[in-house]
């Protein structure tokens, strides 16, 4: 009963809590700019107005561009259930549930795209090709991340990965958790379009690349994909700030402290990180994404000799 | 002991995927800088318990000369010689990492294989310096102007002397630094013969070297 | 006994010495003549050495570092001839740029010390008994000779110079490989410290080495060195040195820098054969290697026109015979050591009669260098007759020992190497043959005063070709007492 609780409890907090994360990146960003910035919770005040509006579709648009939002959102809620916080067990945890967690990322990339497809229009089919390009860069990023986390906890879940993770893991394989934690960031930025690879503020044709996918939407569809959105952001989120607190070895109390400590700092150094980087041209990505790519392998690598 | 190894050795990995996906010839020569002061940790970082004043002193001089001195060399080159900074390799730059990463799997696929006596070094030191060691070559292959080939046998250097590191103790003094004098004089002479080809050819692209063939 | 610890040391240095000397001189002539001299006297010095060794048994100095034995031993006389041949040739071919200004103090500094410089880095190599010290001195050659090639900076010289720094640096780095993997090859033959390169001990304890290592070493090796040394396919940057430097440089590139490398890898072979079991595995390796040097340079000798490029092709063939020769073992070895002695001498004086004529004709291009023997007669029956020996005719000196190469490989019942050796020599053998009568007696060419020739050129040029007929017909007991010495170190024991 107790740790059911816990786990609603875990659910609810992820679920509120996520659309703050972006509140806290744009609040750094305009303070690096020397403005004050929006609210810390625009972001909900945004999704409360746009529930109350109506939706427009296009004449040409099917039913996957209406099912697009509910998919995508329920695919990362999913994501959500599978991801245990600050050490504590997840709500679902099975071996192996980490390729689910990846492929429900996956799926909510898919319809996304596949809605975006679906309108017809030119402008959003090249935002579409450029997010599956990119992608099929990041995507074995993230698994061969996940995968050295496999190796170097001996686990396939994970729930258990990040139980079994301690200071002294960290003082066998360092240098390897330090290079998964930097190429988990990188992916992090990629996944969630910020720069250096797409300015989320922009809407300019010739460099955007998710926010192209979602012009059609309006309404509460537009409110579900901004939620879905930050869910995401959240959900990544945990999975670096869960490996870099392992590193403190806290109990009790004090691990869901640091936990929220930690995911405040991620949100504040991706503000830095976009006040301070220029967007890289799209030729550029490509690249980024080969040297996240580097790292993970070599994470990997190092933690297979040293495990095996 | 060994995470400093590690370290160290991720560096010196990392330094090499940093110089496949560079650019521009001026962060390649801050990479290779940073590589040779790398290098010339790692003896300090395997020996373990406190380096002997050997270790100490030869680590010390690789450093000096490769982690300054060659820079300077190759910086000094690269202006005089009014390259242009972008390198423009024969092989892309993403086709270069993804090379890189092949390599690293490769060498430790090798590595497993050859089973060399590494004298309680880190398991590492080998795939590492063998990985270092192909992507110095390719390095050389791939890219077209004649600093860039001397950074790339630079590379190719360090990887062997990580793997000499690893795998062979007690290497008289004497002829480490005379194996350190040699690649001292070899990118000296590098450097004049740069010298002397911008000077007759008012460039240092080595494809367009193309006067002898057959 | 008398005390000859000092004379091995002193052979190194005594080049290094000379080398400072003519960074001293002034004049372009005087620069010449001290390299002339100075060959001849280090010569002589090491001409006591190798007489020694061959009496009483190898020389050791400075704790076991330095070392000389029947191998090196006959290797430092082939040097030796090589050097001092050149070093006369020289002499003339220099004369005329003296006397024009374009062998001025500079050019004639640089000369002179890197030829001093050189002699000694291959001396050194020749010497060391530790294995680090020869790699030493190898990368050392490469270095001192980089500016050899271009004694006048000129363009293409400066890209064969540049290839050849490149090629030969990255070579050399990956033979240290192979030296580092032998050293740790040697874990468990109770080696400690600096014994562990000193390949007296090594060969002592080879059936100790671990094979697995010896062998991934040895490949490094023979690539890095072979590199070095010009074996194909990694010849690339020999045809454009060669062709670039002055014909003296040439000929010591092609007589000794070449074979400087593959002493090298023949050092190393001994060891790889017994830790190996003696199964031919090292063997075979250079019997590869060899069989496509042959090939390939057959391949590109027949579409060559430049001369000198021709003798450079020609000069990887010859790598290839002797790389082959060593790699048949047996009598093949004692035929390739004699290979390399003809080699060396022949090919010296081809270059230098080749560089004379191109000084002569003012191109290296073989279409336009005609009727040779009316307009430069000497010079011209040097360079058919080194031709003609290179290309291996009948009764001269490279015929035997290739005669006896290809004989030890039918013995041994490798058909298939000797064939495919035949195929690579018969090519060679036409196309050279073509060219040499196209530059004797095809018409053309206004000039038709013949040249004057020095008495002492003329000199050195017939002795050159008597030599190579004489070693045709019979080999002196001497030579054949140190041929066999050499020979039983690799292994090669009749």
């Amino acid at each position: 009963m107790k740790t059911l609780l816990l786990h609603a409890f875990m659910l609810f907090s992820g679920l509120i809590a996520a659309p703050f994360l972006l509140g806290v990146i744009n609040r750094t960003k305009a303070l690096f700019a020397g403005r004050k910035g929006a609210p810390l919770f625009q972001l909900y005040f945004d999704m409360a107005k746009l529930l109350r509006k109506g939706v427009t579709y296009s004449r040409t648009t099917t039913w996957i561009f209406r099912a697009a939002p509910v998919i995508g959102l329920s695919a990362v809620m999913t994501a959500m259930t599978l991801m245990p916080l600050a050490r504590m067990s997840a709500p679902l945890s099975f071996p192996g549930d980490l390729v689910l967690f990846a492929y429900c990322l996956g799926l909510m990339r898919f319809v996304t795209v596949l809605a975006a497809l679906d309108t017809g229009s030119s402008f959003e089919g090249m935002g579409a090709s450029r997010e599956v390009q990119f992608s099929a860069l990041a995507e074995p990023v993230l698994i061969i991340a996940i995968a050295a986390l496999v190796c170097a906890a001996g686990s396939p879940s994970l729930t258990a990965i990040f139980a079994a993770m301690t200071r002294a893991t960290w003082q066998a394989l360092g240098p390897a958790l330090v290079l998964i934690v930097a190429a988990l960031l990188v992916i992090f930025l990629v996944e969630n379009a910020r720069i250096p690879v797409d300015d989320p503020n922009t809407h300019l044709e010739l460099t955007m690349i998710h926010e192209v996918m979602v012009l059609d939407y309006s309404g509460p569809d537009l409110a579900f994909i901004l939620y879905a959105a930050s869910l995401k952001l959240w959900v990544l989120g945990t999975l670096i700030v869960n490996i870099a607190i392992s590193f403190l070895d806290l109990h009790g109390f004090f691990t869901p402290l640091a936990f929220t400590a930690g995911m405040l700092v991620l949100a504040v150094l991706v503000g830095i990180i976009e006040s301070i980087m220029a967007r890289l041209s799209l030729l550029k990505v490509p690249r980024l994404l080969m040297g996240a790519l580097v790292l993970a392998v070599l994470a990997f690598a190092f933690i297979a000799r040293f495990t095996s | 002991m060994t995470a400093l190894q590690d370290t160290v050795l991720v560096l010196l990995v990392l330094s090499s995927f940093a110089l496949l996906g560079a650019s521009r010839l001026g962060a390649c020569i801050r990479f290779v800088a940073l590589q040779g002061i790398v290098t010339g940790l790692l003896p300090i970082a395997v020996s373990g318990h406190g380096p002997t004043p050997r270790v100490a002193v030869i680590g010390a001089t690789v450093i000096l000369i490769k982690g300054f001195f060659f820079p300077h060399l190759l910086t000094r080159a690269m202006r005089e010689a009014q390259t242009r900074r972008e390198l423009q390799p024969f092989v892309g730059y993403v086709t270069s990492l993804a090379f890189g990463v092949l390599a690293l799997i490769g060498s430790f696929w090798l590595d497993s294989r050859l089973n060399l006596p590494i004298h309680g070094a880190s398991d590492l030191v080998v795939p590492v310096a063998l990985a270092t060691m192909i992507i110095g070559l390719f390095l050389i292959v791939s890219r077209r102007i004649a600093v860039s080939q001397v950074i790339g046998f630079l590379v190719l250097e360090n990887g062997i002397y990580a793997f000499g590191v690893a795998i062979v103790r007690d290497v008289p003094a004497l002829i480490e630094l005379g194996i350190l004098m040699d690649v001292f004089v070899a990118v000296f002479v590098m450097g004049i013969a740069i010298y002397h080809i911008n000077r007759e050819f008012d460039h240092i692209d080595t494809d367009r070297l193309t006067m002898l063939k057959g | 006994m008398m005390h000859t610890g000092w004379i091995l040391p002193a052979m190194v240095l005594a080049p290094v010495l000379l080398a400072l000397i003519s960074l001293l001189l002034h004049s372009p002539r005087a620069i010449l003549r001290l390299s002339a001299f100075g060959t001849l006297s280090t010569a002589a010095l090491s001409g006591f050495a190798v007489w020694r060794v061959f009496r009483q048994g190898p020389m050791f100095a400075a704790g076991h570092w330095f070392m000389l034995d029947a191998l090196s031993a006959y290797h430092v006389a082939v040097m030796m001839t090589v050097f001092s041949v050149a070093s006369l040739f020289g002499i003339s071919y220099f004369r005329e740029e003296t006397a024009d200004g374009r062998f001025g103090r500079r050019q004639s500094r640089r000369y002179g010390s890197l030829w001093f410089g050189s002699l000694a880095a291959m001396m050194l190599v020749l010497v060391s008994n530790n294995l680090g010290i020869m790699w030493i001195g190898i990368e050392a050659t490469t270095l001192l000779t980089a500016f050899l090639i271009c004694v006048h900076v000129a363009p293409a010289a400066l890209e064969a110079m540049w290839k050849y720094l490149l090629m030969c640096s990255v070579g050399v780095a990956l033979a240290f490989t192979g030296t580092l993997l032998t050293a740790a090859s040697a874990e468990h033959a109770s080696l400690h410290g600096t014994d562990v390169l000193l390949w007296t001990n090594l060969r002592d304890a080879a059936q100790f080495l671990n094979p697995a290592l010896l062998k991934a070493g040895f490949i490094f090796l023979v690539v890095g060195y072979g590199t070095k040394a010009g074996l194909a396919p990694m010849h690339n940057w020999l045809p454009d040195a060669h062709s670039q430097a002055p014909a003296p440089v040439s000929a010591i590139f092609s007589g000794f820098l070449l074979n400087a490398a593959l002493y090298c890898i023949l050092r190393f072979l001994p060891l790889v054969e017994a830790a190996t079991g003696h199964t031919g595995w090292g063997r075979s390796i250079l019997v590869v290697f060899g069989l496509l040097s042959v090939l390939m340079a057959s391949a590109f000798i027949v579409t060559q026109c430049d001369v000198k490029r021709l003798l450079a092709y020609s000069s990887v063939e010859h790598i290839g015979v002797m790389t082959l020769g060593f790699g048949i073992g047996g009598l093949g070895t004692l035929a390739a050591l004699f290979h390399m002695l003809s080699h060396s001498l022949c090919k010296t004086l081809a270059f230098c009669c080749a560089g004379r004529l191109g000084q002569v004709f003012g191109t290296h291009d073989m279409r336009r260098i005609t009727r040779v023997l009316s307009i430069a007669p000497m010079w011209g029956a040097g360079l058919l007759g080194g031709l003609l020996v290179l290309i291996g005719s009948a009764p001269l000196a490279l015929f035997t020992s290739e005669f006896l190469i290809l004989k030890a490989a039918m013995d041994r019942g490798s058909y298939v190497v000797g064939g495919l050796f035949l195929v690579g020599l018969a090519v060679v053998f036409v196309a050279v043959l073509r060219r040499m009568i196209a530059m004797a007696c095809s018409p053309a060419a206004d000039r038709t005063s013949p040249l004057q020739t020095h008495r002492a050129e003329s000199l050195l040029i017939l002795t050159s070709l008597i030599a190579m007929l004489v070693l045709g017909l019979f080999w002196p007991p001497p030579l054949m007492r140190a041929l066999a010495a050499a020979a039983n170190i690799l292994g090669g024991a009749l």
